[in-house]
């Protein structure tokens, strides 16, 4: 009973989940009550999570399910961001839809689906369920970027996404394999221990190296990265904002837990991350200049930060390992990329004809409060005070500088620097450049409250500190 | 010793309330449908009214405890604590601060119900209130703070409103040239003011930053740091309260609204640097030398800016030199090491200088804006209440016994002759003489013979009740607060002095009658010979006259204003322009401009990589992975 109610906010998204295809499939309701009822779930899902974890029984770090599933804090922080992620994209769907009309009651069935398999993922203990997990949420998040099945980018997208997927997905099938012969064991504890008794297994070693690989293919680490341009592009930006905030948050939790359980593990991976961590960085930084469209922009500065993440991974140390700093970053990461891709669902117009840096010139004369929201958002993404973006680099930054990695604290900053480039990019283009449009769209008024809701977030949880 | 009072916080904080209130309905309605006007002037004055009552109940609560133990203070939190420095936003209140508050917060008020004619009909009312209010809760802070530190956020926030309201008409470019110049000037001294508490705080703030520790320990100052200290911050005096070299930008301020000429300009925010001194008395009591700089520079400042104000035409210009005069005459004060004195003189003048402000608005008012005093005239018939108040204020300012400036001046120069200080005390003599000669050259030709624009005359009015209200009180109170001071020559027991003995540190020179009366005539006297002066040459009318020689010389103010700019403002700018032509573009942005073009370089180059085929993608995937699986095999074996 116990294990059952440590799940329960992923047992709601779940249901919910059930609740809205078996409507769908009856067309009994509209697409507001849908939107609405996948919103409440979310809600209900994040309320229970935070009960679960403020209650009287604070959860730390414990198995469950015979050892299938862990729960603790930091994934009770990871499933709140992506069941955050999951309300806001559902609200910026509901936007995009009243313009966008290629809507269906399913699409808000797969957010769940997708969320439901992120949340698994971020419990998995072992490799079986860490894959059923992994493709659950793939399969749901192909689809979403697919959704919109007449329009040829979008099918690009999801034909490009779904070769390279199964590509990393064979990968991870193949890492499991091998380190099942090397351990015996899908555990991941029970792999760890033998990883520390036979340092330089060749078959543990390869076996983890593909199991890895997997992984920073789904967070699009270099070079890994160059599906997620198009893809991002591709898929409708209420999707692509979801992807890159709670697809990444899943991920990268699992990837974090692998790590930390031994140090073993962590220290012989250490090397390689520096210079993935380094390569991501700046390589996203150079693809994020060179783009004229907002969502390519978005999704390049979405590598860099995949990089930040990984200066974080390279930081953990096993024996004081508590996720708070990843955890930090996810969210405070999540606010600000969820805004701007609220205001892009929302200011896009139809089959998102605003697209580029040079379709926002002026907005802030024509609507200074989305113009004011959207640099919010983006001071946060590119780390300015006081915004949470701020401070999760701050966080980032400092663990690397404890973990005695100075080259790589100090390569992040510059990394941080160049970003400013194509972020203050977009605010010249609002704020220092006349309007040309009229930016008319038909939102929905839940839009607005959302994106208020994320900008006091992002301050929000600016002011929130944590102990590192 | 120390007590607390909590509704010490609530002082400051009532008018920053009512600051944060009036901005903010204004920014949010001033596009659209403005606020009614009476709704800001209510709110604007609750904050400064309320204050006042605060204020009142401080002194009373001081007045009830021993005179050796009137302290109380309030510490709401700790603002930072870096290394040795703790500075806690605390308040203090003790006799001086609380004398302060009193007329601070009543003078304010009154302005407060003034400009709400006076502003009448502004499209900025809001606005004007609510920098109004900030600037009033920042002149309390000043006074109230507990420490150096706490002093400099009252210190700037008054500059800074002062900078706003100079500005206020933003329209008119010279309007905001006054502004700026009032901000950069005062920079100048805030320079110094922050190197003497830096120093200071060098010296002994090891012990604790706030007065009373520094007291405890300023004993241990050596001489050359401690003269350093007193004249560093008497620089930070100087910018603020506008003496020498640092007063040239009173007059300009000139260019903001009357009501906050008279309550920043004239009765509060320029004595802040007296405050100051007064403050630090237990600094300067040690250093006799530096208080001899402040009293020269001072009484330098009097004679200056009353030569100036003898030529001016502006009535508010005149006004002005008169402040920069008097505002010299508190630093001979506190200079000679009579503290008391010299807060006392603040106190009388923040009166009559603030009604004849307020009766100078009152006239602009009427004839709509006009300033010049050679177009008015005649005005005694059409505006006797005016008149009459202004006539009050004129006299106290002049220096007429039994008025109050007449009793603050006299003790001023009493105490330099007491101390020994012979040519302060005839310079203070003249400059005595010269006020009451350029007062009243305003007083005749403004409202005595002809009119010299019968149009403006003709329409000519007393200003309506809200406006004139404050003028009779202030009247009254310029009249009368002399005698909360009267020395023992006229039967009094220097009530003020007393009040503020436990706060200052002064000593009072026993000197024989015969000194006292020789003051006492020789301010009569000087009284006297200007008035007699001013009226022969002004009472029955007269034209405006011709400058030549000495007197044009003073009409351009010396030339002190274009000296500055070809000493210090033009060569600045050569610099400037040096670095922003020559250095800047030529040598440090050359690197800047690689590296963007290095970045934008490689940003292009990248993008090649990014050709859309998921074949390629795929390979990247391959080779990356050969690759680190080449590194990895490495750590095999």
């Amino acid at each position: 009973m116990h294990d059952f109610l440590t799940i329960l906010p992923l047992l709601i998204i779940v249901f919910g989940a059930v609740v809205l295809m078996l409507l769908a499939a009856f067309e009994k309701v509209s697409l507001t009550t849908a939107a609405g009822i996948s919103m409440g779930f979310f809600a209900a899902a994040f309320a229970a999570q935070l009960l679960a974890g403020c209650g009287p029984q604070r959860l730390v770090f414990e198995e469950i399910f015979n050892g299938m599933l862990v729960a603790g804090n930091f994934t009770m922080v990871a499933a709140l961001v992506i069941f955050a992620c999951g309300f806001f994209s559902t609200t910026s769907s509901h936007t995009y839809f009243q313009v966008n009309r290629f809507d269906g009651l399913e699409f808000y069935s797969l957010l769940l689906f997708a969320a439901a398999g992120m949340v698994l993922l971020t419990m998995a203990a072992e490799l079986i369920t860490a894959f059923i997990a992994l493709e659950v949420m793939s399969l749901a998040i192909y689809v979403l970027v697919g959704y919109d099945r007449n329009r040829v980018t979008a099918t690009e997208a999801l034909l490009k996404y779904l070769m390279l997927g199964a590509f990393a997905g064979a990968f991870f099938a193949m890492g499991t394999a091998l380190l099942y012969g090397a351990a015996g064991s899908t555990h991941f504890t029970a792999i760890a221990t033998v990883a520390a008794s036979e340092a330089g297994s060749p078959l543990l070693l390869g076996g983890a190296f593909l199991l890895f690989v997997a992984l920073l293919f789904k967070v699009a680490a270099f070079p890994f990265h160059a599906w997620v341009i198009d893809v991002y592009d591709g898929a409708a930006a209420p999707v692509t904002g979801f992807m890159a905030t709670a697809l990444k948050a899943a991920v990268f939790t699992l990837f974090a837990n692998i790590l930390a359980i031994h140090g073993a593990l962590h220290q012989g991976w250490v090397e390689i991350l520096f210079y993935l961590a380094v390569f991501t960085m700046f390589a996203g930084n150079l693809i994020a200049i060179g783009q004229n469209s907002l969502k390519r922009m978005l999704a390049a500065s979405g590598i860099v930060h995949t990089g930040y993440l990984l200066v974080g991974l390279v930081a953990i140390s096993a024996d004081t390992f508590t996720g708070a700093v990843i955890g930090y970053y996810l969210a405070a990461y999540a606010a600000g990329t969820l805004g701007i891709f609220a205001a892009l669902s929302y200011l896009g117009g139809e089959g998102e004809k605003r697209a580029t840096f040079a379709d926002f010139r002026g907005l802030a004369r024509v609507r200074p409060y989305s113009a004011a929201a959207i640099t919010i958002f983006l001071l946060s993404m590119a780390g300015i005070p006081p915004t949470a973006g701020f401070m999760g680099k701050f966080y980032i930054i400092t663990s690397a500088i404890e973990a005695g990695q100075i080259a790589l604290a100090v390569l992040a900053v510059v990394s941080s620097i160049l970003s400013m480039w194509y972020y203050l990019r977009l605010i010249v283009a609002m704020y220092f450049q006349p309007a040309e449009e009229t930016f008319a769209t038909t939102g929905s008024p839940w839009a607005g409250v959302g994106t208020i809701a994320l900008a006091v977030s992002v301050f929000a949880i600016g002011l929130y500190p944590i102990i590192v | 010793m120390e007590n607390t009072a909590t509704y010490l916080g609530l002082i400051p904080l009532l008018p920053l309330a009512g600051a944060l209130v009036t901005g903010l309905l204004h920014m949010l309605t001033c596009r659209r449908k403005p606020l009614p006007e009476l709704f800001y002037g209510v709110v604007g004055c609750i904050g400064p009214l309320l204050a006042f009552f605060f204020a009142l109940v401080l002194f009373f609560h001081l007045k009830g405890m021993p005179a050796e133990e009137r302290f109380l203070s309030h510490i709401p939190y700790t603002w930072f604590a870096v290394g040795d420095l703790r500075v806690d936003m605390g308040f203090l209140a003790d006799p001086l601060s609380s004398l302060m508050l009193l007329f601070v917060t009543f003078i304010g008020s009154l302005i407060h119900i003034y400009s709400i004619g006076y502003m009448a009909g502004d499209e900025n009312f809001g606005k004007f209130f609510s920098y109004l209010n900030l600037f009033l809760g920042s002149m309390l802070i000043l006074v109230l703070g507990n420490g150096p530190v706490v002093m400099f956020v009252g210190w700037e926030g008054v500059g800074l409103c002062s900078y706003l309201l100079i500005s206020f008409y933003s329209k008119e470019r010279e309007n905001v040239l006054a502004g700026n110049k009032a901000f950069i000037v005062n920079r100048i001294g805030d320079f110094g003011f922050v190197l003497g508490v830096s120093l200071l705080f060098w010296a002994i703030g090891a012990g604790g930053f706030d007065y009373l520790a520094l007291q405890a320990n300023a004993g241990s100052l050596t001489p050359g740091v401690g003269i350093a200290v007193c004249l560093l911050l008497f620089l930070g005096a100087c910018g603020k309260s506008a003496q020498i070299p640092l007063y040239v930008w009173l007059p300009d301020a000139m260019a903001g609204p009357t009501p906050v000429s008279a309550l920043i300009h004239a009765a509060t925010m320029v004595t802040a640097g007296v405050y100051m001194v007064a403050r630090f008395s237990f600094l300067y009591v040690q250093f006799p030398v530096a208080g001899s700089v402040v009293a020269w520079v001072g009484i330098l400042t009097a004679l200056l800016a009353a030569i100036f104000g003898l030529f001016q035409r502006d009535i508010k210009k005149i006004l002005a030199y008169s402040t920069v005069s008097q505002l010299g005459y508190m630093f001979a004060g506190v200079g000679v090491a009579a503290y008391s004195a010299g807060i006392f003189h603040v106190f009388t003048h923040a009166f009559f200088k603030a009604l004849l402000f307020l009766g100078a608005g009152a006239v602009i008012y009427a004839l709509h804006h006009q300033q010049d005093i050679w177009k008015m005239g005649g005005l005694k018939e059409k505006m006797p209440k005016t008149y009459w108040t202004m006539l009050i204020g004129a006299l106290a300012l002049a220096g007429c016994p039994p008025l109050s400036g007449f009793f603050s001046k006299d003790e001023i120069l009493f105490s330099a002759l007491a101390h020994g200080h012979i040519g302060i005390w005839l310079v203070g003599v003249v400059v005595a003489a010269l006020t009451a000669y350029y007062t009243f050259r305003m007083i005749f030709v403004v409202f005595h013979g002809q009119p010299r624009d019968q149009h403006a005359w003709e329409q000519a009015k007393d200003a309506p009740a809200v406006m004139t209200w404050p003028l009779l009180i202030l009247a009254f109170g310029a009249f009368f607060v002399g005698f909360l001071n009267l020395p023992g020559l006229f039967g009094g027991g220097l009530r003020v002095s007393h009040w503020l003995a436990p706060s200052l540190v002064e000593s009072h020179p026993h000197v024989g009658l015969g000194v006292e009366l020789l003051a006492v005539f020789a301010g009569v006297a000087a009284f006297v010979v200007g008035i007699t002066l001013a009226y022969r040459k002004f009472g029955k009318g007269a034209t405006e006259p011709e400058y030549r020689g000495f007197a044009r010389f003073a009409y351009h103010k010396f030339y002190v204003d274009e000296l500055y700019n070809a000493l210090f403002v033009q060569p600045y700018k050569a610099f400037g322009g040096v670095i922003s032509r020559i250095l800047e573009p030529k040598v440090t942005d050359l690197p800047v401009r690689l590296s963007t073009w290095l970045y934008r370089w490689a940003g292009n180059a990248f993008k090649v990589l990014q050709v859309g085929y998921v074949r390629v993608y795929a390979l990247y995937m391959v080779i990356g992975l050969s690759l680190m699986s080449l590194i990895l095999s490495q750590s095999i074996n």
